[in-house]
């Protein structure tokens, strides 16, 4: 562990106030308490930071960013800092000084024609939703389940959402950069002074670059091109719940014919009862034991609260005359599957937007952490499983009996891409009982361990596990860490970007044994 | 073409608008209760997360809070800063200290 000494502390921090002001400048137990995790499976403030800044603009982060570079102070980047059950704002180690660009928050350009947006790391999800509706722009925005985070943050992270745009990461069209050194760098076509497509061409001249800078350390993003969806002109919902824990794998096989053809073009999302039961209540609503929930229980609070032990739906988006018709192609498929019917509930626009498949902003979602009576915390095991139901059938029950064994309920689902399904569960615990803490810490290693072991890898994972999870891609003796490891080594010579963001350590800190 | 380009000069000014929607304010605000609406809503309204959870924590009738009879400024402000139960902590650069002080005053006053 490389510490962070005092002296060079203070002396950043108060050649940053000198760039930002000394009000957007957090010291001691100011910082660790505003970027703790909030949800975190450990003692938090045991890896909460030892200072803050937040610039308010590109010319504020560069002047900050050469004065890390110069002192060795490492910063560790934040949007929003609601990626919650993944770390939230916190970082992978408490020896740095957060760059919070929350103030940085300005929607820069929308274009109408072309279909994109370009914000910057502070927009949040709500701020954009209310920007297009109250001044009746016709596109439409992807969310993630609660609304509170960043845009740029949640695609940089490869959030996904549940529109025809769900997978954010695969919109993301043009990034601004700032790099280790504090140099200001544009992706793509943004890389040709005067361009005038770069949030419409995403690859420019060369490599590409977009990507590497999603889930990575190897810069600071500050503005970001991201395609939006025209409104469509009708939505029809197909909602189904289905009864049997096995209907899983026949309902899976017949989504996959329609994703792969482009009938379904959102992410259908297989929902478990526990995720159905928990935005109902508190587990106690539903039963008072300890451990896991037996399957008589689960049976019995399924027919309490009337849901399925999958719940999932198929929102087709467009023009009314082929929504009908593709509907008709998935009640067709998946009624040779599975003994139950859709529910439909149609949308045309001009009506309430609620109900549409426009995601509306809620913070609904956090209401699960609450499921054990809280205060709440939970930990989001992630894998990509291989889009048939045989193999999902697979990754659940092996990760399922692993949850229960360890006494915690499975709360997951399967969402499904055009050519995968993130299998993402959580484990939900009380943050103030140390030995359920204990337990969720080590389920979540052994998961990993199993996973890899099964050739599951994680699409994205908790700071505290990014070394495990990155160890776990280990094709030929890790060549992808290494080749991770030598552009981190280029492009960020001093260090100071993230250190160990998803595994990714500079030079000095392997060396030092991280 | 002209079209995209009126568009665009447009959304540079609703951008405008969007930042003060956004932004932390940099004033002093005034109006505790629209402030607590805008910041805190998504959770402490009728039907939200927060009033949920406190249903089942504090006396019958007092999980709204702006229905609580009692909720001194300084309890609010140290909760919103540090966190309490399932509610994660909110940090000034998200939240101003003269935001956060005009809706722990309207808690506390009711005015």
């Amino acid at each position: 562990m490389i510490v962070l000494d005092a002296g060079r502390l203070d002396a950043a921090l108060n050649r940053f106030a000198a760039i930002v002001g000394e009000e957007h400048v957090w010291r001691g137990d100011d910082a660790a308490h505003a970027y703790k995790d909030a949800m975190a499976p450990r003692e938090p403030l045991s890896y909460a930071p030892r200072g803050a800044v937040a610039p308010a603009s590109v010319e504020e982060v560069q002047a900050v960013v050469r004065v890390a570079g110069e002192l060795g102070v490492p910063l560790w980047p934040v949007s929003r800092g609601k990626n919650f059950g993944y770390g939230g704002a916190a970082p992978r180690t408490g020896e740095v000084v957060m760059l919070d660009l929350i103030r940085m928050n300005r929607i820069l350009e929308v274009n109408v024609d072309m279909g994109y947006v370009v914000v910057e790391p502070g927009v949040g999800f709500d701020d954009l939703y209310h920007y297009l509706v109250d001044n009746d722009i016709p596109l439409w925005m992807s969310a993630p389940a609660h609304t509170w985070g960043s845009v740029m943050g949640n695609a940089l992270e490869r959030g996904v959402g549940y529109t025809p745009y769900g997978e954010h990461a695969s919109k993301v069209c043009g990034l601004e950069i700032i790099t280790g050194t504090g140099e200001l760098l544009r992706t793509g076509m943004g890389a040709l002074e005067g361009s005038q497509t770069w949030q419409a061409f995403p690859y420019g001249f060369g490599p590409s670059w977009d990507a590497a800078f999603m889930q990575s350390n190897f810069g600071i993003a500050t503005k970001m091109g991201l395609w939006l969806m025209p409104e469509p002109e009708h939505t029809i919902n197909l909602a189904m719940s289905m009864e049997r824990i096995e209907d899983l794998l026949p309902a899976v096989d017949a989504l996959r014919p329609l994703k792969l053809d482009g009938t379904v073009q959102a992410n259908p999302s297989f929902g478990n009862i526990i995720r159905s039961l928990a935005v109902r209540g508190p587990r106690s609503t539903f039963y008072s034991g300890t451990g896991a929930m037996p399957p008589e229980a689960l049976e019995r609070a399924r027919q309490q609260a009337g849901t399925g032990h999958w719940n999932f739906s198929v929102r087709l988006f467009g023009d009314k005359q082929v929504n009908l018709i593709n509907a008709e192609k998935v009640k067709a498929a998946f009624a040779a599957a599975v003994p139950y019917e859709f529910e439909a509930s149609e949308w045309n626009r001009g009506e309430e937007l609620r109900g549409s498949g426009h995601p509306t902003p809620s913070l609904g979602a956090l209401g699960v952490v609450d499921w054990l009576g809280g205060p709440g915390g939970h930990l989001t095991f992630s894998p990509v499983s291989v889009f048939s139901g045989e193999e999902a059938w697979r990754q659940y029950t092996t990760v399922r009996a692993m949850y229960e064994d360890a006494g915690f309920d499975y709360y997951g689902g399967f969402t499904a891409g055009q050519r995968y399904l993130n299998h993402i569960s959580m484990i939900v615990f009380n943050r103030d009982d140390e030995e359920m803490t204990g337990r969720a810490n080590r389920l979540f290693s052994n998961l990993i361990e199993t996973a890899a072991r099964n050739g599951w890898g994680e699409y994205r994972t908790h700071t505290l596990f990014y070394d495990e999870v990155a160890r776990s891609y280990d094709y030929n003796n890790g060549a992808l860490r290494r080749w991770n490891e030598a552009v981190k080594d280029a492009v960020d010579p001093h260090g100071i970007i993230a250190p160990g963001k998803m595994g990714i350590w500079p030079r000095a800190y392997r060396e030092a044994g991280e | 073409m002209m079209r995209a380009v009126t568009v665009m000069a447009a959304a540079l000014a609703f951008g405008g608008t969007a930042v003060l929607a956004a932004a932390p304010a940099e004033e002093a605000a005034t109006d505790g209760r629209a402030l607590y609406d805008q910041r805190c809503g998504g959770c402490h309204l009728e039907g939200g997360f927060g009033t949920r959870v406190l249903s089942r924590r504090v006396p019958e009738g007092q999980a709204l809070l702006e229905e609580r009879e009692v909720l001194p400024a300084a309890f609010v402000t140290l909760v919103v800063r540090r966190g309490l139960g399932s509610m994660p902590q909110i940090r000034e650069a998200e939240l101003s200290d003269a935001d956060l002080a005009a809706i722990a005053a309207y808690l506390e006053t009711g005015q």
